[in-house]
């Protein structure tokens, strides 16, 4: 049936798991994209044949204008599938930024089609610009803050030398503990890197 | 909103709300002299030891973290006055007004922070639960209530993190209520009877005139 | 167009109806039962909702109502609308209702839907916001969309506050990189 491989697509965007993002399936998207421009083509010879019939397109209501309206509104439904499935991803490749950080770890990026992740480049190039300008760091405190430090223990090799915002380098060695400031561990953490210790 | 709170579910997290409540004040008695404390919110202090003053709830946590102070227990939090709220709340349908909007949040921080400092803890701690279940089953009956008719809903004196659970829920229960109910799918009975009025109200009127 | 780039309501539109076509259609292949691409007047096509609706609209198919709203369902609910397992017969079965509705002009769909969501409302809210319980029993299986959503919208949102009750770590690895959710959760 026409347009089931469009909807198809956004099946498999609202069955993953709540949060998740499913890699892009550039495969189905082609395919109704070709569908597409089937529809289009058998649409162009339908109104062809009504024109050497010498018939008015707008007002002759014979099987050939119902056949071109069918192709029409397949055409237009699986352009919305093709919309809807490119727009909620990016909704979703935006939202990344807010809950891991500027830097996406290799498993996510993966799942991204080439203009998602030139998407998000961009996207994060946009609020640096924009919160160098306000000078504030908008991704940080995104749980109301208590203390400026916490305990936080490193769970995979960070790399040494890395420096923070006091402008101290630090080597975050695999299982070490370190006392740090909450607003630098912060992305570390949600990356999974480090894990904050209580009590 | 923030960004880990689900903005679609909820319009606080727990977290934020805590966050919140921590302007609420205290009362600490110090164990350390240190001048007056000029903050946006207010000034606070002076602190002189054993000299009881007010501050803000997230001050009063963090001088207690390092030992500078000791936090008194609001009156609510004592064990006869929520006895009495429990009963209160167990005799009425009605939800009682004698707990502070932020009573699970205070509580939760005092708990975690100040509980040497809070008398028969434990006791004071089953209480305040055992009120939450309450109230929270009296919120659920309120909401069992809900049909087509109902476009808003009105519970009294429900406390800050009461209505931010059931919050979500409600409001998506109201659109589903609203959109059942439209009168595009349900033809509206009175308008029925508006739609032939000449039938509907000049029979009684020709019989008065008989 | 509110809900262009909606992904439920789109599917919801895929969900197939049986219609009539009045006039004929050349050049498409969608009467599986049809040798050519041609549509003739008077056959019995399932269609997808978007395209029954449009071709509706145009007067070119007559819509019959779909099996998920007949009699026969509606006695089911009639009789004890709470274990009426809703999901298998349609996913979005009140969204649905909603767009049939109007299409073939039965004013007893919106009823039908009314009264199955006021007597299987009460069942989603008792245990909305306590018993957890695990995704495959029962209860669970027969709900739509629209219900599980709802039920859903109240589990996370207690789940949070005991979380937040419990205490711990502030912060936390992203959501979308945790590997394995716990049930509970």
């Amino acid at each position: 049936m026409y347009g089931r491989k469009g909807c198809q697509l956004l099946k498999e965007l609202s069955s993953s798991e709540k949060g998740h993002l499913p890699q892009f399936n550039s495969d189905l998207f082609e395919q109704v994209f070709a569908e597409c421009s089937q529809h289009h083509l058998e649409l162009q010879s339908l109104i062809r044949k009504m024109q050497e019939e010498g018939l008015d397109v707008q007002t002759a209501k014979n099987a050939d204008h119902h056949g071109a309206l069918i192709h029409h509104l397949a055409l237009v439904r699986n352009k919305r599938c093709l919309m809807a499935y490119v727009y909620n991803r990016a909704d979703n490749v935006r939202s990344l930024l807010w809950k891991i950080g500027h830097v996406l770890p290799k498993e996510i990026e993966e799942k991204l089609s080439h203009s998602e992740e030139v998407y998000f480049k961009k996207h994060s190039a946009r609020l640096k610009s924009y919160m160098s300008s306000l000078q504030v760091d908008l991704t940080v405190d995104m749980v109301p803050p208590k203390d400026p430090y916490i305990k936080i223990r490193v769970l995979d090799d960070i790399g040494e030398g890395i420096v923070l915002s006091d402008d101290k380098t630090a080597n975050f060695a695999r299982h070490s503990i370190h006392f740090l400031k909450r607003t630098d561990a912060e992305q570390f953490i949600s990356r999974g890197l480090m894990e904050e210790l209580t009590g | 909103m923030a960004g880990q709170s689900d903005s679609e579910l909820s319009l606080f997290s727990a977290e934020e709300l805590e966050f919140t409540a921590e302007d609420e004040l205290v009362e600490i008695v110090p164990n350390l002299k240190m001048p007056p404390l000029n903050l946006i919110s207010g000034d606070f202090g002076p602190f002189t030891p054993q000299i009881v003053t007010k501050v803000p709830l997230w001050l009063a946590v963090a001088l207690k973290k390092r030992g500078k102070c000791s936090i008194c227990p609001p009156q609510w939090m004592s064990l006869e006055k929520l006895t009495q709220v429990l009963e209160a709340e167990r005799d009425s349908q009605e939800m009682s007004e004698q707990l502070p909007f932020h009573y699970v949040e205070i509580s939760r921080l005092l708990f975690e922070h100040a509980r040497d400092n809070i008398p028969d803890v434990y006791m004071v701690r089953s209480l305040i639960e055992d009120i939450r279940d309450v109230r929270f089953h009296k919120v659920e009956t309120d909401l069992e209530a809900f049909s087509g008719r109902t476009i808003a809903v009105k519970i009294k004196n429900l406390s800050a993190m009461e209505v931010n659970i059931v919050r979500p829920f409600i409001g998506r229960a109201l659109q589903a209520f609203y959109k059942h109910d439209s009168p595009e799918l349900i033809p509206d009975p009175e308008r029925v009877s508006d739609s032939r009025p000449q039938v509907v109200n000049n029979a009684p009127r020709r019989q008065l005139r008989r | 167009m509110a809900k262009y780039y909606d992904i439920d309501d789109i599917i919801t539109e895929e969900e197939t109806v049986s219609v009539i076509f009045q006039k004929a259609a050349s050049g498409v292949g969608i009467d599986p039962s049809a040798e050519m691409d041609f549509v003739e007047a008077g056959s019995k096509v399932e269609l997808p909702f978007w395209l029954a609706h449009e071709l509706h609209l145009r007067q070119a198919v007559s819509v019959n109502v779909p099996l998920c709203f007949n009699q026969k369902t509606r006695l089911e609910i009639q009789a004890d609308s709470a274990s009426v397992d809703l999901r298998s017969r349609c996913p979005f079965f009140y969204e649905f209702g909603c767009k049939m509705a109007p299409l073939v002009a039965d004013r007893t769909i919106g009823f039908l839907l009314l009264s199955a969501f006021k007597s299987r409302y009460k069942e989603v809210l008792t245990k909305a916001h306590t018993a957890s319980f695990e995704a495959g029993s029962k209860f669970w299986t027969i709900l739509t969309k629209e219900e599980i959503n709802l039920y859903e919208t109240a589990q996370s949102a207690m789940a949070s506050f005991k979380k937040w009750r419990i205490g711990g770590a502030r912060f936390q690895i992203a959501s979308i990189l945790r590997r394995k959710r716990k049930p509970t959760e």
